[in-house]
């Protein structure tokens, strides 16, 4: 019978070329035509969404206990025939939606059934590594975001923003409040110190390039790939934790591995067209404060003054002595007024003021999504706009994508997903850790210094440019085009066997222009360049998916593929400058041109499999191996082979737990394996090379030793092991996942000093290792479900501790090679290492440090590890209260015990040792007289301690210097980081506008924060693109707070 | 139609497995572009010669650069107006094992030492019929001046270091080797300056800027100063001045103005467009030329002197002002005001100043002193700045403390100030600095990578 059937529907397909519906109809027909001889049965009915009431195609109805069953046409309606007598039981089954089984009676009725969305946590299926499974197989440590709605209603425009605080295991902080800003992005811990952290990203199923836009001057801090990806577009992401998961990614996979999953129409539905319209204001919730000009001189003028006392002389004489050059900042016509302090006179020219602005941001989305029998689709279209609250940046994003897949006949299906994004942030500040940025040039002057000279031109004093002129002269742009596209071909050999190859690329074309105009450059500057990135994936994946025995007690889920990855990076640039006129922005009219080019290609071949077999939907076991060959690594080791193991006792099906009434369902998983990291290598790290210039001393030619071989550098391996519990009870309505796992990285790749005398100062190898071990626990939770009120609480934690086990020498970094953080053995990655203040000796008004090697002087032996930027936990807590047509959600972020090195204090609590730099007001906070009772010690403007040379002295200089941890705050937080509220048009009014449904939100983000950062916002991290120097504060955007108003409309 | 869907998936199956088992290792390996894949690359007269120029590249920037940071920001005539907490502890003297313009001045030392012994080592092995025995020798000449060059940095930086005399090849092994003392240090200076000395081919009357018999002379009187040999020193400082091809070039501002490699010059590292000195950029106000961050400011002191008519003369050329912000010249005199920065200013290495100064302190010095040469030799370089003439005097230290003024002025921003004052042991007098202060730390992570320094640093760092 089969094969005559599929016989027919080939010969019918194939001679009358019509559509995949007439062979559906056929295969109808064909059915009733061998079943009508019997005198059947003929039950009629209608699938509907509870909530919605709207049709449901695409459902599964199954006459209980038999293979008889259909699936419902586009408007819901179903047709089934059976031979049995009445009653006969049903069962409707959709995807996403609970399980239903109706008994009909009588088939004269129609029967209509009303589909609830599914809340069963067990049965979601979650997208793994190469495939899908249900939550209740998955024997790893896999989060899985669903991307609604209201997930866009906070104004970050950036998927790695909108994910921050919604998972577990996973830490994101965006580095600043600029708009396509910079994000660190973390999963369980850092693995790294040489190396990449970042996870791998893959779109479905394309691997992403997630280097920065904004490649140079602070880059990291500026930009961030995953803001290319158009949220709106976004179905789901998972995120693939433990090593179960990820080894299936191999070399690619220690950092764990971000699944991004985008819409896609579904067969058989009614194209609906969605459009989103939302418009925002931003501000800073705080702002930078210096102190006022007569604070400013009045600080000045004491530390003057203390100096001289301890000289042992008066203010006028010390000056006349010393003459400091600089003294006529405080006293323009010194020294005629030396002996009447005039700064209670000066003025304040406020220059923070201009810094600012409210900021305007808007998106705008249409979509159409759908499908007919044969194939379905997704097109979207956004545009989003942002500016950034301190002046001038600017993000605009344009995204367009198209998914769609054909059935092309029963055993093949086609398919596309096809993105083109292009993303242009423009102004974009050049690192803010510089004197010449724009925050800086605003706060480090001194107040009482005029903004503009008495001609009307700006006024630049000391070291620092000025704020004004370089927000106005500003001019540049980064525009990113991205292009991520997968084609795909699969093909059902059997029901339980499939073959899918799909060949992709995500292609980056970043192109940057630059000009400095006469007033930021003498006679002008300009730079152009563009960069090509490739990344081409082409993957064949063999799956076998089948159940077998009584009752399908035994099934098998396993596949087999290979995959073969090219990344490619070109870059061509050319730069000028001397222009005759500042109209000609272009390099080509610049006097003096130069440019450059580079190339580098990197290659992965990689074999791998995964079998997993479950017995009675009890106990399953999944292993997998995969095999990675990278170009990267060196001759010696260049495969490596990542096995991992998983077990999955599923509790709630044993009849014993059953009896105990407690669980609807229970599991218990504990997997263990290895993964791998080979990001943070270069290309060709392990060639041996000589560097050349063609141009070198007198022009002429020059070769030098460049790197030596390294034929043993290979990439770093975590290995993993993780025990998790799931369970849900009450009903379903409340799901609990907690998780327990222990990373550990070898072969850590390091930069590693070694004796200068070599001629080098570092290589790079395989040496350390790093642990990280946390807990993670997820809870979510329906409280309430009534018929008009609905209120659900999801709620995450997770604790990680991190903690280097092995590395060659402590190596001290960051702040701009003040040495500011360490790495050190025993001790997490980004820890702070300064001199720990314990007082300021009321009597003296001088700082007193911790002497820890108690030798009586202030030496390098006292610095210490006084803090981290690590969080001791982070997690996030939604509320989404449903009442009628309204809905309410609140999302609160937090993070804890995680320390923030205030830059703004570190350089201007200067205590008058700087010259030129101004004060923040907690400098006003001195020691003035025997009996204060302070932190911040006495003013001086000299260097040293006069009594101990090399001394720690108590101002910026000396020993100490500024590696007090004075600058050292508390940067946790709890932030309320979005709150919105939506009104749903009642259905009876919407419909009589020929609409489907049409909803407006209020939101607003970043709303209230409670911190005892002292700094300006705490949700900052600023330094470099290096991972192991988080937690700076240093002249950084904060994260502004914005409302917005948001328009649904579904036609 | 099925058969073509089953053709299809073979054809793509076969795609992978011919991409793929062609073999597996040989689409794996990806060789860079932008630079030379070899464990060697010095094989022919070509790159002989290209790499000499590598070992000049790097000797010329820590002389634009590092040299003059050191040798500039410790002494008195320049204090540090930024923020970078390396520059303050050197203005400081407050020098910390992980300073870092001290970590990267001691390993661009060793940069310039690996570079010169890699043509020492591979040179002579060069067999290209277009490198004469004669090239050949000169450019191993210039090798060793080179390594000289570097280790007498070192040594007067640093003390006694660890000599390292073969190219590095392998980290692993790199060989065994102790810090010598500071008299050994020199010594092989003075040995590589002899090597140098004999190979270099003989001098031309117009080069000032690479390898030639009488630079070596002249940077030899300087290590024998440095040495307290002063017999020597007042030798090789007379070879120097007497060879016609120097002269002291009048007025002061002249040796310092485009067109550069004037008569004065004995050495410099000449920069070109393509091979910047920005270095101008710490020295000048924002106001004057944009990029400048005006981080080295001339002491009140300095401008003191220089504006004395009767000590500093016309040098007070080598200070500028605008506004009330007094800023040092020397290296940007291209552009004056708002004239774009050309960024060609040399290092000034050797100026035969410096062997005219050399000299006089070597006669006053040596024993018996000879101190109406030396005061001749002084008011050389005082005429010539129109100061008037230093005096006769029978007093010995009157003249040296008048040498150690001349030097002052005479080498305001260039790398000598700090050094001077270490030499004279009068570092603790004028500036104050404990004598433990004298030499740098050797930097943190060599003590603790490297075995051989047995975990000790310099006295007072430990």
């Amino acid at each position: 019978m089969k094969s005559i059937l599929t016989y027919f529907i080939a010969r019918g397909w194939a001679k009358t070329k019509r559509t995949k519906t007439y062979v559906l109809l056929l295969v109808g027909l064909l059915q009733i035509v061998s079943t009508a001889a019997y005198g059947q049965t003929v039950i009629k009915g209608k699938v509907v969404d509870e909530k919605t009431q709207e049709p449901l195609s695409g459902v599964t109805v199954l006459q209980k206990s038999t293979k008889n069953g259909v699936t419902t046409d586009a408007n819901g309606a179903f047709e089934i025939k059976t031979r049995d007598a009445l009653p006969v039981a049903l069962s409707i089954i959709l995807a996403g939606y609970n399980a239903q089984e109706v008994d009909v009676y009588d088939a004269e009725e129609p029967v209509t059934v009303s589909l609830s969305e599914e809340n069963n946590y067990f049965d979601e299926v979650v997208v793994t590594g190469y495939t899908t499974q249900q939550r209740k197989a998955i024997s790893g440590a896999i989060t899985s975001v669903n991307f609604t709605e209201v997930n866009t209603h906070q104004a970050d425009q950036d998927v790695a923003k909108l994910l921050q605080g919604k998972a577990s295991g996973v830490q994101i902080t965006s580095t600043s409040g600029t708009p396509g800003g910079g994000v660190t992005f973390i999963v369980r811990g850092n693995n790294s110190i040489g190396g990449s952290v970042a996870p791998l990203y893959v779109v479905d199923g394309v691997f992403m390039n997630a280097s920065n836009a904004v490649g140079s001057s602070g880059g990291n801090l500026m930009s961030n790939a995953l803001a290319d990806i158009n949220p709106a577009d976004i179905e789901n992401i998972s995120i693939l934790k433990d090593a179960n998961a990820t080894s299936i990614y191999g070399a690619q996979g220690a950092n764990g591995v971000v699944l991004i999953t985008t819409k896609r129409g579904k067969l058989n539905t009614p194209s609906r067209i969605n459009f989103t319209v939302s418009h925002g204001w931003s501000e800073a919730v705080n702002r930078f404060k210096v102190t006022t000009g007569p604070e400013t001189g009045q600080l000045l003028n004491e530390s003057w003054t203390n100096t001289a006392n301890d000289y042992g002389e008066e203010l006028p004489d010390y000056l006349n002595r010393v003459k400091p050059a600089h003294y006529n900042l405080v006293y323009p016509d010194f020294p005629d007024r030396i002996n009447s302090p005039q700064y209670a006179s000066l003025p304040t020219y406020d220059r923070i003021d201009g810094l600012f602005q409210i900021a305007n941001s808007s998106d705008y989305q249409v979509s159409v999504q759908g499908g007919n029998a044969a194939s379905n689709h997704y097109i979207g279209v956004g545009y989003s706009s942002q500016e950034s609250v301190v002046k001038p940046n600017t993000f605009e994003r344009f995204s367009g994508r198209i998914n769609y897949d054909n059935n092309v006949t029963r055993n093949l299906k086609l398919g596309t997903s096809f993105n083109i994004n292009r993303t242009q942030r423009s102004n974009v500040r050049g690192n803010d850790n510089d004197p010449g940025g724009i925050i800086n040039s605003a706060i480090f002057p001194r107040s009482f210094l005029p903004i503009y000279n008495d001609d009307g031109t700006y006024a630049a004093h000391a070291t620092f440019n000025n704020h004004l002129r370089l927000i106005e002269h500003l001019d540049n742009d980064y525009v990113t085009w991205r292009n991520i596209v997968n084609l795909y071909g699969e093909y059902t050999f059997l029901p339980e066997l499939k073959f899918r190859s799909s060949w992709s690329f995500d292609y980056v074309h970043n192109t940057t222009r630059s000009f400095s105009d006469f007033a930021l450059s003498t006679n002008g500057s300009a730079s152009s360049s563009s960069g090509l990135d490739l990344v081409y994936s082409a993957e064949q994946l063999l799956t076998y998916i089948k159940s077998f025995g009584r009752n399908g007690a035994h099934s098998v889920n396993a596949f087999l593929g290979n995959t073969i990855n090219i990344r490619t990076s070109e870059s061509v640039g050319a730069s000028g400058s001397n222009y005759l006129f500042d109209q000609l922005k272009e390099v080509s009219s610049a006097a003096t041109t130069s440019g450059s080019s580079s190339r580098s290609e990197s290659r992965l071949v990689s074999f791998f499999g995964k079998a997993g077999y479950t017995y009675d939907d009890r106990y399953s076991f999944e292993f997998s191996l995969r095999a990675d060959g990278s170009s990267r690594f060196g001759k010696n080791v260049r495969w490596g082979y990542f096995p991992a193991a998983g077990l999955t006792w599923s509790a709630g099906r044993e009849s014993f737990v059953k009896n105990l009434k407690l669980f609807n369902d229970l599991k218990l998983r504990g997997s263990f394996g290895y993964a791998g990291n080979q990001n943070g290598i270069g290309n060709y790290d392990a060639i041996g090379v000589w560097s050349s210039s063609s141009q070198s001393y007198l022009d002429q030619a020059s070769i030098a030793p460049g790197r030596l071989a390294n034929p043993d550098l290979t990439w770093e391996t975590t290995r993993q092991a993780d025990f998790g519990i799931e369970f849900s009870t009450l009903k379903n309505r409340l799901n609990v996942d907690f998780d327990l796992y222990h990373k550990y990285t070898t072969n850590m790749l390091q930069s590693v000093t070694v004796p200068s005398r070599s001629g080098y100062s570092s290589a790079t190898r395989n040496y350390g290792e790093m642990s990280n071990r946390g807990v993670e626990l997820t809870i979510q939770s329906v409280n309430i479900q009534t018929k008009n009120f609905k209120w659900v609480t999801d709620f995450n934690i997770s604790a990680n501790r991190n903690k280097i086990e092995k590395i060659p020498q402590e190596q001290t970094l960051g702040a701009t090679n003040r040495g500011t953080s360490i790495l050190r053995e025993g001790y997490p990655v980004n820890s702070f290492f300064l001199y720990k203040q314990l007082y300021v000796d009321p009597q003296t008004g001088n700082a007193v440090y911790d002497d820890v090697d108690k030798n009586d002087s202030i030496t390098y032996a006292d610095r210490q590890i006084v803090g981290k930027a690590l969080p001791n936990f982070t997690g996030g807590l939604t509320n989404i209260l449903t009442y009628g047509n309204f809905e309410l959600n609140i999302f609160f972020y937090f993070t804890q015990g995680n320390d923030l090195l205030n830059m703004q204090d570190f350089f201007l609590l200067h205590g008058g040792t700087q010259n030129g730099i101004g004060f923040v007001p907690r400098q006003l906070d001195r020691w003035q007289k025997p009996g204060d009772v302070t932190d911040i010690p006495r003013l001086t403007t000299y260097n040293l301690n006069p009594t101990q040379n090399n001394g720690p002295a108590n101002n910026y200089t000396g020993q100490v210097a500024n590696l007090s941890s004075r600058y050292l705050d508390d940067g946790s937080f709890l932030r309320l980081k979005n709150i919105s509220l939506s009104y749903t048009l009642p259905k009876s009014l919407v419909s009589k506008l020929h609409l489907n449904r049409v909803k407006a939100t209020l939101s607003a983000t970043n709303l209230w924060t409670l911190t005892r950062y002292k700094g300006v916002d705490p949700e900052v991290s600023a330094q470099s693109s290096d991972q192991n120097t988080a937690g700076y504060d240093w002249a950084t955007v904060p994260q502004p707070r914005t409302f917005q108003v948001i328009l649904n409309v579904t036609l | 139609m099925k058969t073509i869907y089953r053709y299809l998936i073979i054809l793509i199956l076969a795609v992978n497995a011919a991409l793929l088992p062609s073999s597996c290792e040989e689409f794996l390996d990806v060789q860079p572009t932008s630079s030379l894949v070899a464990d060697n690359a010095i094989y022919d007269a070509k790159t002989a010669r290209a790499s000499i120029i590598s070992v000049y590249s790097s000797a010329k920037s820590y002389s634009t650069g590092s040299a003059v940071t050191l040798g500039v920001i410790p002494g008195d005539n320049v204090f540090f107006g930024g923020s970078q907490s390396q520059n303050i502890e050197l203005d400081a003297n407050a020098f910390t094992v992980t300073n870092s313009a001290i970590v990267g001045a001691y390993r661009e030392n060793y940069t310039i030492i690996n570079r010169a012994n890699w043509v020492l080592s591979e040179v002579p092995k060069v067999t290209d019929e277009a490198l004469t025995d004669e090239e050949r020798n000169h450019l191993i000449g210039e090798a060793y001046f080179l390594r000289a060059f570097a280790y007498f940095h070192l040594a007067r930086s640093w003390g006694g270091v660890q000599i390292q005399l073969q190219p590095t090849t392998d980290l692993s092994s790199i060989g065994n080797i102790k810090r010598s003392s500071q008299e050994e240090t020199y010594a092989r200076v003075i040995e590589d300056l002899d090597e140098a000395e004999r190979l270099l081919r003989p001098d031309d009357n117009t080069t000032r800027n690479r390898a030639q018999k009488a630079i070596v002379q002249a940077f030899r009187a300087r290590v024998h100063l440095y040495a307290r040999q002063w017999d020597e020193a007042e030798r090789y400082a007379t070879q120097v001045i007497d060879n016609p091809k120097y002269e002291l070039v009048s007025p002061y501002r002249a040796f310092f103005t485009a067109p550069f490699l004037t008569k004065e010059a004995v050495f410099e590292f000449t920069s070109t467009a393509t091979d910047r000195n920005t270095s101008w950029s710490a020295w000048y106000p924002s106001a004057v030329t944009r990029s400048g961050s005006y981080e080295r400011r001339p002491t009140s002191e300095l401008i003191n002197l220089l504006n004395d008519p009767e000590k500093g003369g016309t040098r007070n050329v080598l200070i500028a002002q605008s506004g009330s912000d007094v800023y040092g010249v020397l290296y940007n005199t291209v552009s004056t005001t708002t004239v774009a920065a050309a960024s060609t200013d040399p290092a000034y290495v050797i100026r035969l100043a410096d062997l005219y100064l050399i000299r006089a302190e070597a006669r006053a010095r040596k024993t018996p002193a000879n101190l109406p040469e030396a005061v001749s030799d002084l008011n050389r370089i005082r005429n010539r700045a129109e100061v008037a003439s230093f005096p006769e005097t029978g007093d010995a230290n009157a003249v040296l403390l008048a040498i150690e003024e001349e030097r002052r002025l005479e080498f305001a921003f260039e790398a000598h100030r700090w050094y001077d004052l270490v030499r004279t042991e009068r570092a603790k007098d004028i500036l104050g600095v404990d004598r433990n202060f004298w030499l740098f730390p050797i930097p943190r992570a060599d003590v603790l990578s490297d075995p051989d320094l047995d975990g000790h640093n310099n006295p007072g760092y430990d």
